[in-house]
């Protein structure tokens, strides 16, 4: 670990984050993924504001946003953060991500950010429709898909710890009773190792489209998996300063050993 | 009844109930029918339920009395069904006056169909185990579906402060107490926080204070739903420490009031009051002071950090499982204000199933992690190597979860509880 007490003041590099409806949208440790972000930037001395856009946030403010974050959550929340997803909020979001600014999307928000989500009693409600994808919740009293999940990731550039068990593998706990399916030509964030994934069927895990990730995984997922949030930063950083940065390695030891220990458990 | 009785499985052991049940799907009401005087007492909520119920059953002890209560978390319906076995004779005859049960969230519903308490008991509703319970607002409607067929005699104690808990007593027959506690005008909301949104229309909540969490002096401008006045908000004295404990009390007042219990009573049954294992106990371990708080999610887990920041304690040992009744899922762990908390500790050591998840999340927390904290894979070493560390006069606070609190008290006691 970088010792956290240098200040950040005098960084040449600052970044913000923004973090959508963190009062509605965090159900169950979201915030360890802000927290992740946050603190990995200021340990390399990368200048980080963190802003939250909650209900009624003016959409001006996602322009100057360099990270986009949005957690899962229940369905009467998830109701009020439709309502206030008006059209220019939608169009505002979709410029943000299909011009490449990386975002993490856990749960809820993968299957807001697609088509539809069709709940148990047939409801449809309609999704951002920025993701070529939807979900189905196919009725009372089906399983839901509850447990710890390890998926190999797809992501392109993504720079692998260095340790070398489960290199390429993701660890998180997912918890969703809707089932995702994928547009023919969205790619999935990750392969299911072991774990229920977007169906539980297909073995495909979240999606990923240009910089932005969705998937179910909660644990949260950053913490454990940190070359995540590395892959988010660097991402961040060459769109905000048009060249490859290298971020400066950390002492992930801890991480390595939350995930070897689950690893251990589930395979 | 009888096989059960008779195959005498582990007292404490949820078991006979299963087999009971098993056998026989209306147990409970059929031996509850059989035993017309005996007055039952349910206590739910995501966090209390066991002090609330020990409050409770040493009120009316303390007036003469004869109470049982099922005890070690058995909460589930077979535990109730256990519990009653246990404390039925052969001819499944009870001998008692009072049964008071700690109902988990989920059974609650269950059991207001099949029988009919004298007096309900709403604590909170919090988030906790979403992978177990499901969302809060499910919780919430469940319980507020089976109070629409309570029975009329049953008296209601709900937490005013709670909006979801204080909506229940809107529109009810019953007769309905209302407990609170005394908030802070200028706190902000734990991050943890759950229930700001109105119970009925859905719109932001406005809070005038707020105690801890989503707790506090809660109003709604769109459709004026407001906190009840409390009966009670406030008491002389707390043998427990912790805002958290101050509505456990209040709680257990109001119940012991709706029961007839004379005011000098309760006052002198709360002075006397020992708390349940792992409920603030002080333990002698190797002739060190040990403390134990149940922490099992993020508000019980803020009001530990809490209140033991405020005992003035330096060294903590936190131990996280994730064992089926701590819930599967650790990532509440990332909801808790370490932040606010950890700063002033002399050591922070760490155990559990999961000590690693817990020991990145202090990690992210905590300035100067490596010179305070320590990982135990084990149990026992984390216990040994943190006491043994204290100096003379300093006590070992532990904060453990379900499971953990149940493995802690066998290494500190020698004694297992189910």
């Amino acid at each position: 670990m970088k010792n956290s007490q240098s200040s950040a003041v005098n960084s040449e590099y600052s970044l913000k984050i923004g973090w959508l409806y963190p009062g509605l949208m965090s159900t169950y440790g979201d915030r360890g993924n802000i927290i992740v972000l946050a603190k990995r930037c200021e340990w390399r001395n990368i200048n980080t504001e963190v802003i939250k856009l909650n209900e009624g946030f003016v959409v001006k403010k996602l322009e100057e946003l360099d990270i986009l974050f949005m957690g899962g959550a229940e369905d009467v929340q998830q109701q009020i953060v439709a309502r206030d997803f008006r059209a220019e909020k939608i169009k505002a979001l979709k410029s943000k991500i299909e011009d490449g600014t990386p975002g993490l999307y856990i749960c809820g928000a993968l299957q807001f950010l697609g088509k539809f989500y069709k709940d148990a009693d047939g409801t449809e409600i309609k999704g951002l429709g920025i993701f070529d994808l939807y979900t189905e919740h196919p009725g009372e009293g089906s399983k839901r898909l509850i447990g710890n999940i390890a998926v190999k990731t797809n992501l392109a550039g993504l720079e692998h710890a260095t340790y070398e068990t489960g290199k390429d593998i993701v660890i998180g706990f997912e918890n969703h009773g809707g089932r995702t399916r994928l547009g023919k030509d969205l790619k999935p964030f990750a392969q299911v190792v072991k774990g229920f994934g977007n169906n539980g069927e297909d073995k495909t895990e979240g999606a990923i489209y240009k910089n932005s990730i969705g998937t179910y995984l909660h644990g949260p997922i950053l913490p454990k998996n940190p070359e995540i949030a590395d892959w988010l930063i660097e991402k961040a950083l060459e769109k905000k300063y048009k060249k490859k940065i290298n971020l400066e390695k950390l002492d992930d030891l801890l991480s390595q050993k939350a995930k070897e220990s689950i690893l251990s458990k589930i395979t | 009844m009888l096989i059960s009785k008779a195959l005498n499985i582990g007292s404490g052991s949820t078991w006979p109930g299963h087999i009971a049940l098993n056998i026989n799907a209306n147990f409970i009401v059929n031996i509850l029918n059989k035993n017309k005087n005996l007055k039952v007492i349910l206590i739910a909520g995501t966090n209390g339920k066991t002090t609330t119920s020990k409050l409770i059953k040493t009120i009316l002890e303390q007036n003469g009395k004869k109470v049982f209560h099922n005890e070690a978390g058995a909460n589930l319906l077979n535990g109730i069904a256990s519990s009653l076995i246990k404390n039925s004779d052969l001819i499944g005859e009870i001998k008692f006056d009072y049964a008071i049960f700690e109902v988990d969230e989920n059974s609650l519903p269950l059991l207001l169909n099949s029988l009919k308490p004298k007096a309900l008991v709403l604590l909170n509703l919090f988030r906790d185990q979403l992978d177990r319970y499901g969302e809060v607002n499910l919780v919430a409607d469940k319980w507020r579906n089976s109070l629409g067929e309570i029975d009329a005699k049953t008296s209601l104690i709900l937490n005013a402060d709670d909006p979801k808990i204080a909506y229940f007593g809107q529109g009810i027959k019953n007769t309905v107490k209302y407990f609170g506690a005394r908030g802070n005008k200028l706190q902000n909301h734990d991050h943890a926080s759950d229930s700001t949104y109105c119970p009925k229309c859905g719109s932001k909540l406005k809070y005038e204070s707020v105690t801890f969490s989503h707790l506090g002096d809660w109003s709604c401008d769109n459709c004026r739903l407001k906190r009840p006045k409390p009966d009670l908000e406030s008491y002389a004295s707390y043998p427990l420490p912790g805002l958290y404990n101050k509505y456990n009390v209040h709680a257990a007042v109001l119940a012991a009031r709706s029961l007839g219990v004379l005011n000098e009573k309760i006052n002198k049954a709360i002075k006397e009051f020992k708390p349940a294992f792992g409920r603030q106990e002080v333990v002698k371990f190797n002739n060190k002071n040990i403390q134990i708080f149940l922490s099992k999610n993020p508000a019980s887990f803020n009001q530990s950090l809490e209140t033991i920041t405020e005992l003035k304690a330096r060294n903590v040992l936190l131990v996280l499982n994730d064992r089926i009744p701590d819930g599967r899922d650790v990532s509440w762990i990332w909801d808790v204000d370490f932040e606010d908390y950890l700063k002033g500790f002399k050591s922070v050591s760490i155990s559990g199933d999961r000590a690693y998840d817990m020991a990145l999340r202090i990690q992210y927390a905590i300035q100067n992690y490596n010179s305070k904290v320590k990982i135990y894979e084990n149990l026992k070493t984390a216990v040994d190597k943190s006491a043994e560390n204290l100096s003379n006069n300093e006590t070992l606070h532990i904060l453990p979860t379900y499971s953990a609190m149940l493995g802690l008290r066998k290494i500190l006691t020698g004694k297992s509880i189910l």
